[in-house]
């Protein structure tokens, strides 16, 4: 049973983890939740992208998210943004690809072009 | 179409931040007993002009620029209409706005309450200063969280850290299960 006494652990874990990571910039990745993106999915998708950072371990992204980004046929939508690079955006994402873009562009720095949209 | 009550909670709550709320209530009410399920979100955020208030119904009405529909609303007024219910949205200029929805329980046509963790928690993501007020009512019994008294309690970790944000669903899960008595409360009225 989780209780607020356990968070107090966590949190001890955390702010190690942050010491070790000072001054070093963030990854991004945006999950757009307007209505459309909601409806199609996006809260899904968010929920399994926290997943799979937390899983992996994963330090330095902040995920982050926004209203409708005006291509609500291709939600639920993934942008994902390295410092000095170009922003990539996916578009049609489910839980199952979204935990794929997090081991293949956010570990292995490999983008998926074949999900991407233009 | 939202398959959870849950995603228009989100919904509306999502509408809060774009209104520049830094306080949303998120009520949700079960009574069985009663035949009633009632959600509301109250936010201190820019509140709705008159204006636009008149066509908050019409889903081809919306205020942003490029877009030629807005179906949020829309979506939870039919939602209400198909079961008989009712939407009620109070809004100020300046002051904030509020949202209740009222549903009867039993009802086939209402969508199931759907996962109320997992919309806090995506509610949070990016939004780690926002103050959170989540209550669960269900017959009477309550469970509040306030984002608050987590934050203090994280001493500077930001509260939209995934591994706390993940530790905050699991830890609304459990206590919305024991709220209802040991969890699938939804399971007999959906089974039918």
């Amino acid at each position: 049973m989780k209780s607020l006494a356990e968070l107090d652990k966590l949190r001890e874990k955390l702010q190690e983890e942050m010491r070790l990571r000072e001054g070093k910039e963030d990854v991004k990745v945006v999950v757009t939740m307007g209505t459309c993106g909601i409806a199609s999915g996006a809260r899904e998708v968010l929920t399994a992208i926290l997943e799979e950072i937390s899983k992996r371990g994963l330090k330095g992204v902040t995920v982050t998210q926004t209203g409708c980004a005006g291509l609500c046929h291709c939600e639920p939508l993934v942008e994902v943004e390295r410092p000095g690079r170009d922003k990539v955006t996916y578009g049609h994402v489910d839980e199952k690809k979204a935990r794929e873009i997090v081991v293949s562009h956010l570990v292995n720095g490999q983008i998926i072009k074949e999900w991407t949209i233009k | 179409m939202m398959e959870e009550l849950a995603h228009h909670i989100l919904d509306v709550a999502r509408n809060s931040l774009e209104a520049g709320a830094t306080r949303v209530e998120i009520t949700v009410e079960e009574d069985p007993t009663g035949d009633l399920l009632r959600f509301s979100v109250v936010d201190n955020g820019s509140g709705i002009p008159p204006y636009v208030q008149r066509q908050l119904a019409n889903p081809f009405f919306t205020t942003k620029s490029g877009k030629k529909v807005g179906l949020g609303l829309p979506f939870l007024q039919a939602a209400v209409e198909r079961c008989g219910g009712n939407l009620e949205i109070r809004s100020d200029v300046g002051r904030g706005t509020t949202v209740v929805a009222t549903f009867p329980y039993y009802c086939w046509d209402r969508p199931p309450l759907g996962d109320m963790p997992r919309t806090i928690v995506s509610l949070l993501v990016g939004n780690g200063h926002l103050d959170l007020c989540y209550r669960h009512i269900f017959n009477g019994q309550s469970f509040e969280l306030d984002t608050g008294e987590i934050r203090s309690r994280l001493k500077g970790i930001p509260l939209d850290t995934p591994e706390v944000l993940l530790w905050l669903r699991q830890y609304l899960a459990e206590n919305l299960n024991i709220l209802s008595g040991g969890g699938g409360y939804e399971v007999a009225r959906r089974a039918g």
